[in-house]
């Protein structure tokens, strides 16, 4: 039962994670339709503003974690203003592309630092000893980057549902042409969502850079997974991004833990994901809380 | 060369070579190309660039098939061209490398790899039915990775390492290692200039209009009696069938497959060289893919340069490379979004109307 | 009609940028390439290799141990992609390399068949068995990754207290990984009293701590791990966490973890942290914490020129010393007995070095040290 225990308290850490990168994700979508496919970068930056912060300017970690957001939320909206911003009507696949070259651009910024090649690691500012609860094993890294995750949902739902800035991005994910007619102004809420999306980033690198590590293989590996976490969960659905992560996480944590060394099977975590993508979207594309577009082809 | 239309029957406008000038200068055009290794000698590591080229433009004729003209993003293309390369190793690895049927029945490999490359572009192709857009690139994304996975994991593909494939026999005896990329040369140009008159005249059928037609309003053209669905998982198949060639070619060239020459880095390579030679023409798809090869040489070469100048900056110069990948892409994207392919309509029409200005 | 002149030009200068030819270096002595991923996957190993390739090479130049002759040496990275490597060794080949310094598995398995063809001795960075298998030009600086996990194996038989141990093994999803696991079931095949209970391939899991409770449940008393250091780092830091990592060696109900020559390191250290105390590393190097006169050495060159301390201390960098110095060895005693520095006399001098020799590297007027090296198959 332990056993059991622990895969799910794995897979939830794991998953709050995802979820987190999954919103940044979802957030630009949401508003502007643009698929970032430079989120996995975004969250590698991220996590090593964190580490300069924290290690080399020596700042508390409490605080570089707060600032580094703050950092990649500008880095984010200029980003969006220098690149984005010409492609506003453009065919889809060229908005895409466009991500994809910030993809490698940022990657070969990274590349031109220390970072690109070696391994960092943050130093330790918790206990180390594991916390027990009920047979299994939790570190208090873990339990403060689940507290982070879903304290940062709650923040970002409230903020949608409340605040004027929230429903005006709302508003203009709904309909554009509507919004403009009201007075928002429609490439202020771009910058915007982009630039909360980097927030997001930057909290999920911070919290993934303390649990795995600095090493820009996994950090970069990690923005793929992204992917079918949000078609999970619906591509324009914050909840649905959330509920997606955790359910991804788990599903990673039982595969490796049951499937993998049965049948000589192995890796399979790395696997399913992809099939369920695959699965998901030949019968139901929208994922579980996506809107439903009905076009027949 | 017409420096003006005056068509007066249909079949003239739908003529390849306006005039007869227009044709006779494509093909000396062409025989340069054919003979120019007879006069300048390359090293191989130019050669071995050379023959790079060539492959990409064959698999960069299929992407363009299904996301220039078909609108369908593809972003599982390297995976197609490992189906292909890995027809012609598996069998190697089952009969042996250098059996008779690899090294001597060659070009029937080369084709049996382009159809087993086409039937997996119609199984990755059936999504197309039912989706559209971000999701079908989606899908894609994850026929890629699945790929990637099922070859590092089974033992049929030798779990990801190298499988050989031997030397290939031509009527004058074994192509030796001092030939090897000539000779490859050669069979890769005759390909092109095959398959490129293919495409081109692809787009004169019925076919190739009706895929045009789906692309701009698949809606209007379902109205119109052509079938979407159809259409897409055909342009699927057929990108499917020119990613199989080139990787067969590239498995005999560098005499063997290994798995990481077929990762989601080298998808979006194929996409980037698309993109920038220009989506959905045809002289684009050989301007992309010389472009960014050459790109990344030039790159290396300004490293090393910059290596003898500036100290220790080896680690500044390899983030050059990803670096400058990217930019090109953006800027492309931003300022001439239709790619090199336009700056060569560009530039023909220039000299076509040298010396009057329109 | 302006911007159509500014096209024209901006595409005529793009043109004039694409067929640029490089500026050719002057013509100089002997040539060795290295083509390795600075960049890319495992580039926290290859970067500092690339290093310690360099700044040997460098002293050897700077100090004349030539004689007049220099090593015109060139390190490419190539981003761990066969092609790229295969592209480099080509170029490698038209500049006239006596000598090649490889690095992946993957790039050296495929390349096995150019190097017998055309006579080139080369030393790859990984210690694959399966890269001497059927070539005769490919040499193993150091012992196998085999050998290493069939060395831990064998420790872990002869330092057990008990009846059979039970053993996982924990390995890279690629051939790097895979080649000892079927060379250590072979030796447990031939009489080794040992139990492989399971063989995990891991992927980039964030959080194995679903496999480490299987293995606590399966009663696996040992893991020997094969692979680079951040996914063992994920290991031991799960493992500590649970409490599970054995302060003595074979403890009762805890596990012991072993692992091969990329494993371990520095890198290990500083990613996992206090979890990676108790960590039972082998490799053919002397880490730079021991006293030894090469370890000194090592410290002394890098600091020589420049290198932040994770280099100086790494044992990449050892591993990039190493290969560059049989390679100047090979071409020192091939001078010494008057013969032309060729692919084929430099392959021969390369033969001639035995195991557990003693190589010293005189120091000819310059501030360098004295080098002594555990030679090539220890």
């Amino acid at each position: 039962m332990s056993y059991f225990l622990q895969l799910v308290f794995s897979g939830v850490v794991v998953g709050s994670i995802y979820a987190l990168a999954a919103i940044g994700f979802v957030l630009i979508y949401k508003s502007s339709r643009v698929l970032n496919l430079a989120h996995g970068q975004l969250i590698a930056a991220g996590a090593y503003i964190t580490y300069i912060l924290t290690v080399w300017v020596g700042i508390p970690i409490y605080l570089s974690f707060v600032m580094s957001m703050i950092i990649t939320f500008f880095l984010a909206m200029s980003v969006e203003r220098i690149f984005l911003r010409r492609l506003i009507g453009e065919p889809i696949i060229s908005v895409i592309m466009v991500t994809i070259g910030l993809m490698s651009i940022i990657d070969g910024v990274i590349y031109l630092t220390p970072f690109g090649s070696e391994n960092f690691s943050f130093p330790a500012f918790l206990p180390t000893e594991p916390i027990m609860l009920w047979g299994t094993y939790l570190s208090y890294t873990q339990v403060v980057g689940v507290i982070i995750t879903f304290v940062l949902i709650g923040a970002f739902s409230w903020f949608f549902k409340k605040s004027t800035v929230g429903i005006s991005m709302r508003a203009v994910s709904d309909d554009q042409m509507a919004s403009m007619s009201i007075g928002i102004s429609v490439p202020k809420v771009f910058g915007l969502a982009w630039a909360t999306a980097g927030l997001t980033a930057a909290a999920a690198g911070g919290i993934l850079g303390n649990i795995v590590g600095l090493n820009f293989d996994t950090l970069h590996a990690f923005g793929i997974i992204v992917f079918p976490v949000v078609i999970l969960g619906g591509l324009d659905s914050l909840p649905g991004a959330v509920v997606a992560g955790i359910i991804m996480g788990l599903t990673q944590q039982f595969a490796s833990g049951y499937l993998d060394g049965n049948w000589g099977l192995n890796g399979t975590a790395d696997l399913l994901p992809y099939i369920i993508l695959l699965v998901l979207l030949l019968f139901k594309p929208h994922g579980l809380f996506g809107t439903h577009e009905i076009e027949r082809v | 060369m017409a420096t003006g239309n005056y068509f007066t029957t249909y079949r003239e406008e739908q003529r390849i070579f306006f005039t007869h000038i227009d044709g006779l200068l494509f093909a000396l055009f062409l025989a340069s190309f054919f003979l120019w290794p007879f006069f300048i000698e390359l090293s191989s590591k130019y050669m071995l660039i050379l023959d790079n080229i060539l492959i990409a433009v064959i698999a960069v004729y299929g992407l363009n098939l299904v996301t220039g003209f078909g609108g369908l993003i593809s972003v599982g293309h390297a995976a197609f061209v490992g189906v292909g390369a890995y027809t012609v190793a598996c069998l190697a690895q089952i009969i042996g490398d250098q059996h008779v049927v690899i090294t001597h029945a060659w070009p029937l490999m080369i084709l049996a790899a382009g159809i087993t490359g086409a039937v997996f572009g119609f199984i990755v192709g059936l999504p197309a039915l039912r989706l559209k857009h971000l999701y079908l690139l989606m899908a894609t994304l994850s026929f890629q990775l699945i790929f990637q996975w099922v070859v590092g994991f089974m033992d049929f593909f030798n779990q990801g390492q190298f499988i050989y494939v031997g030397r290939v026999f031509w009527f004058t005896g074994e192509v030796g290692r001092s030939v090897h990329y000539r000779f490859w040369y050669y069979v890769l140009l005759v390909t092109v200039v095959m398959l490129g008159f293919g495409v081109r005249n692809l787009l004169r059928t019925r076919y190739g209009r009706s895929l045009v037609a789906v692309r701009d309003n698949d809606r209007a053209a379902d109205a119109m009696g052509m079938h979407p669905g159809f259409t897409k998982v055909f342009a699927f198949g057929l990108a499917g069938f020119f990613a199989g060639i080139a990787g067969a070619m590239q498995a005999y060239l560098n005499r063997g497959a290994g798995f990481e020459t077929f990762t989601l880095h080298e998808s979006i390579q194929y996409l980037a060289m698309t993109i920038v030679g220009g989506l959905g023409s045809l002289p684009g798809s050989f301007f992309g893919p010389a472009a960014i090869k050459i790109l990344d040489l030039q790159m290396e070469n300004l490293a090393g340069w910059a290596g003898n100048v500036l100290p220790s900056s080896l680690d500044l110069a390899t983030g050059l490379r990803p670096l400058s990948f990217g930019l090109i892409i953006v800027l492309f994207l931003m300022f001439e979004p239709r790619g090199i392919a336009n700056w060569w309509r560009i530039l023909r029409s220039y000299v076509k109307l040298w010396p009057f200005r329109y | 009609m302006k911007t159509k002149r500014f096209s024209i030009r901006l595409i005529v200068s793009a043109v004039v940028f694409m067929l640029a030819m490089p500026v050719s270096a002057m013509a100089e002595d002997y040539m060795i390439g290295l083509s390795i991923a600075i960049t890319g996957p495992t580039s926290d190993a290859g970067n500092p290799y690339s290093k310690g390739v360099e700044d040997y090479f460098r002293f050897v130049n700077d100090n004349n141990l030539l004689g007049e002759d220099t090593i015109d040496y060139t390190i490419r990275d190539d981003k761990y992609e066969t092609a790229i490597t295969k592209r480099n060794f080509e170029e490698y080949l038209d500049m006239g390399m006596v000598f090649y310094l490889n690095y992946s598995t993957g790039s050296t398995l495929a390349l096995k068949r150019d190097f017998d063809e055309v006579k080139m001795p080369t030393l790859p960075a990984s210690y694959h068995a399966g890269n001497i298998e059927g070539s005769d030009y490919a040499f193993l600086p150091i012992a196998s990754y085999s050998a290493q996990a069939i060395g831990l194996a064998e420790y872990i038989v002869d330092h057990h207290k008990g009846k059979t141990p039970k053993v996982a093994m924990y390995v890279h999803p690629s051939a790097f990984g895979r080649a000892p696991v079927g060379d250590v079931k072979k030796s447990v095949a031939a009489g080794l009293d040992m139990e492989v209970v399971e063989v995990v391939e891991h992927g980039q899991d964030l959080d194995v701590t679903g496999m480490l409770q299987r293995w606590k449940s399966k009663g696996v008393q040992y893991v020997i791990s094969q692979t680079v250091q951040s996914p063992v780092a994920t290991m031991l830091k799960g493992a500590s966490r649970m409490n599970l990592v054995a302060k003595s060696f074979g403890q009762k109900g805890k596990i012991t973890f072993l692992g091969a020559h990329y494993t371990g390191g520095n890198d290990l250290i500083v990613l996992a942290g206090d979890a990676a105390e108790n960590y039972y590393w082998t490799t053919s190097f002397i880490t730079t914490s021991e006293e030894s006169y090469g370890a000194e050495a090592q410290v002394a060159l890098a600091e020589k020129y420049g290198r932040n301390d994770k280099h100086a201390n790494s044992h990449n960098y050892a591993a990039g010393i190493i290969v560059a110095e049989v390679a100047t060895e090979c071409i020192k005693r091939a001078k010494a007995k008057g013969k032309d520095i060729t692919q084929a006399n430099l392959y021969q001098e390369l033969l001639e070095i035995e195991r557990h020799e003693r190589l010293l590297f005189d120091d000819r007027g310059g501030a360098g040290d004295l080098f002594q090296r555990r030679s090539p198959g220890r």
